[in-house]
């Protein structure tokens, strides 16, 4: 039996003065993909940015263990050097900051945290070029500022990228198919499935099916009103392709 | 020990031209006095510690080798090594079509340099400019002669070593490029060690750019912490000129950096550019004063700071345009990242057009540590601190990124890091 990844009991949590998350529970063992299904406005977001340790959520009850740790006892660059990556839903610009500087002050951070020598420019640029033409982002790309100029396609192709160089143990992609068109979503699908070892895993938040056409996952949850209201394999998401939410959002 | 007017031997004192300077700038000295609260030109910087009456004029050379200075500029260059305010004798071999030398020996010499001195120099209106002649003895003259292009920058450095006294010294530069010269001026203030003096650096570059000339001139100061540096540069653009300015100022306690440009005839050009990051409870101050007296004349200017602790950032930027300067162009913005609560900045630009078809603009910005983006890199596994520092530098690099010299602006990008500790 594979080990407990990430273990989310019963957790609450707001925004402000919004509580959003009411009581979630979700287990994710090492090498399983899960999809979180949702109408628009359910909280999917929000439980992404909890994961992360995001600044203004605040968690009210309940826990999450991450390998067995208190994850909401990490600040948020503990949680990534941990093993937890979320691939943002809006990446934000950083004007000034090269990608390729950016990536490699994230690596050696990492790093550092695995006891690993860190990399130097020259090693670091080669594996950077390399898992770059994989993903269609050429060398200019990646020595422009982070996101600066970045059309949606290529945004979600630098968020892929940095999971493909960082190899989280946990992956949380948040609507990463929101914006793309369909090479552009094969590509970050190509990215996830590259990394599909059987150890790590993914949470993958989506409000459309379309995604998971290419990112096939063990599992499916739909999420409405702050926890998950049902559970089923991939079978579930085409149901809900076919039905829509409207059965879950009912129940409030 | 006394206060900034003291008594002493300078050289040459029977020569007309240095009498001259002297008496004038001691008595302009004397009629404007330390700015005060009152003083518009120094509403924001307030050099109170230059009140004081505990100044020892710096006068002999203190023990510390040359070498040793050149060695913290990695490019090739023409060095100029001062100590304490007190130049070297000796300065290395220069290629031809370049000539430096002490001022005073230039003044001594030669009847041009003398009827060039202080031609826009109105030291009546600069009171540390004023103090600056009144000591008129230590500095350079710099002749690049027409069209001679430098293959290196011309780098002064000066470097404080002083000890528990507070020095006070004056260096007076006059730099002329002829037509068609095109030269590099590097000028670096820093210090080394302990040094916990009140000492005063007070400087005046005059500079003269001729007909199609080009001057690229790089200023970093990095004075000590209770240090005062106050700098003028009074430049001067003639026809088809360009002037390319750019200072770092990340020391001393009061710090002004304050260029005025005259662009003169037709097509001069002036780039006025400046960083500055600071935090404690130091004020540096930048302050331009272009002035386009001549039609198709351009003017460009960006200046970014980044202020913490108590610290405060002053930026007073004038454009004033001419009646007869038509068509030209004045473009000035000032941005600022506030980083603590205690940090302050004032802005005060000032447009003064008395032309018609003209372009100017003029803005100010400032702002905080964007939270997003510092998000996005800790969950990348940063750590706070490194994704705020990397965030200052690209803020600062908008500025540094302009600079033409590719190995000057790395040189400048290592000095931005070094010692760095800012703190919100």
């Amino acid at each position: 039996m594979s080990k407990t990844l990430l273990e989310i009991e019963d957790l609450y949590a707001r925004v402000g003065e919004k509580e959003i998350i009411k009581g979630f529970n979700l287990t994710i063992n090492e090498g399983e993909v899960h999809a979180i299904m949702g109408p628009n406005g359910a909280g999917k977001s929000t439980l992404s940015y909890v994961l992360a340790g995001k600044p203004g959520y605040e968690v009210t009850s309940g826990s999450i263990k991450f390998k067995g740790k208190n994850l909401l006892a990490m600040s948020t660059e503990e949680r990534a050097r941990e093993g937890v990556f979320l691939c943002m839903q809006y990446p934000v610009e950083i004007p000034g900051v090269p990608s390729s500087t950016f990536m490699k002050h994230s690596v050696n951070a990492i790093r550092k945290h695995q006891n690993l020598p860190e990399l130097d420019t020259m090693e670091f640029i080669k594996i950077l070029r390399e898992e770059g033409r994989k993903l269609g982002l050429d060398n200019e790309m990646i020595k422009r500022p982070v996101n600066v100029g970045f059309s949606g396609g290529e945004k979600k192709r630098l968020e892929t990228l940095q999971m493909a160089i960082l190899k989280p143990a946990l992956s949380i992609l948040d609507e990463a198919d929101s914006g793309l068109d369909i090479d552009a979503l094969k590509v970050v699908a190509e990215g996830v499935n590259a990394l599909r070892d059987g150890k790590r895993s993914f949470l993958v938040i989506t409000h459309y099916q379309r995604l998971l056409n290419y990112i096939v996952p063990d599992y499916v949850h739909v999420f409405a009103d702050g926890h998950i209201v049902k559970s089923g394999d991939k079978n579930l998401a085409l149901e809900l392709e076919e039905k829509g939410y409207a059965e879950f959002v009912r129940e409030k | 020990m006394a206060g900034l007017v003291q008594n002493i031997d300078l050289a040459l004192p029977d020569l007309p031209i240095l009498r001259y300077w002297r008496n004038r700038g001691l008595k302009a000295f004397e009629a404007q006095g330390v700015p005060t609260a009152k003083t518009e030109a120094w509403r924001y910087t307030k050099p109170r510690d230059l009140n004081s009456d505990d100044f020892i004029l710096s006068v002999t050379l203190p023990i510390i080798t040359k070498s040793e200075q050149t060695q913290k500029i990695p490019f090739a260059c023409y060095p100029i090594i001062f100590e304490n305010g007190i130049l070297y004798s000796k300065i290395s071999e220069m290629p031809s079509g370049l000539c430096i030398m002490p001022l005073i020996d230039a003044l001594f010499m030669d009847i041009e340099t003398q009827e060039q001195m202080g031609i826009h120099l109105d030291v009546e209106n600069y009171p540390f400019a004023a103090l600056n002649t009144y000591y008129l003895n230590q500095g350079v003259y710099i002749y690049v002669d027409s069209n001679v292009e430098l293959e290196r920058p011309i780098v002064l450095i000066n470097h404080s070593s002083v000890g528990p006294e507070n020095l006070f010294f004056n260096i007076h530069n006059l730099i002329v490029l002829k037509k068609g010269a095109k030269a590099e001026f590097v000028e670096y203030y820093n210090y080394s060690g302990a040094v916990k003096s009140r000492y005063f650096a007070n400087i005046v570059n005059e500079i003269f750019i001729e007909k199609d000339a080009e001057l690229n001139h790089y200023k970093v100061q990095n004075e000590a912490f209770k240090a005062n540096h106050v700098a003028l540069n009074m430049v001067s653009v003639k026809e088809g000129g360009n002037y390319n300015g750019f200072c770092l100022q990340k020391g001393a306690n009061i710090g002004r950096n304050e260029t005025k440009v005259l662009l003169k005839e037709k097509n001069a050009s002036a780039r006025v550019d400046a960083a500055y990051i600071m935090n404690g409870w130091a004020t540096l101050d930048t302050t331009t004063d272009i002035e386009h007296l001549a039609e198709e004349t351009c003017s460009e200017q960006l200046v970014k700071g980044v202020i913490g602790g108590d610290a405060r950032g002053v930026f007073q930027g004038k454009i004033h345009i001419a009646p007869k300067a038509v068509k030209t162009s004045g473009k000035q913005l000032h941005k600022a990242l506030l980083l603590s609560d205690g940090a302050e900045i004032d802005v005060k630009p000032e447009l003064e057009i008395f032309a018609d078809d003209v372009k100017c603009s003029h803005g100010a910005a400032s702002g905080e540590l964007d939270e997003e983006q510092l998000f996005y890199m800790q969950s990348r596994g940063i750590d706070r601190e490194e994704a705020r520092q990397l965030l200052i530098d690209a803020y600062l690099d908008e500025v540094i990124s302009r600079l033409q010299n590719d190995e000057i602006s790395e040189w400048i990008r290592s000095l931005i890091k070094e010692n760095q500790s800012i703190i919100g």
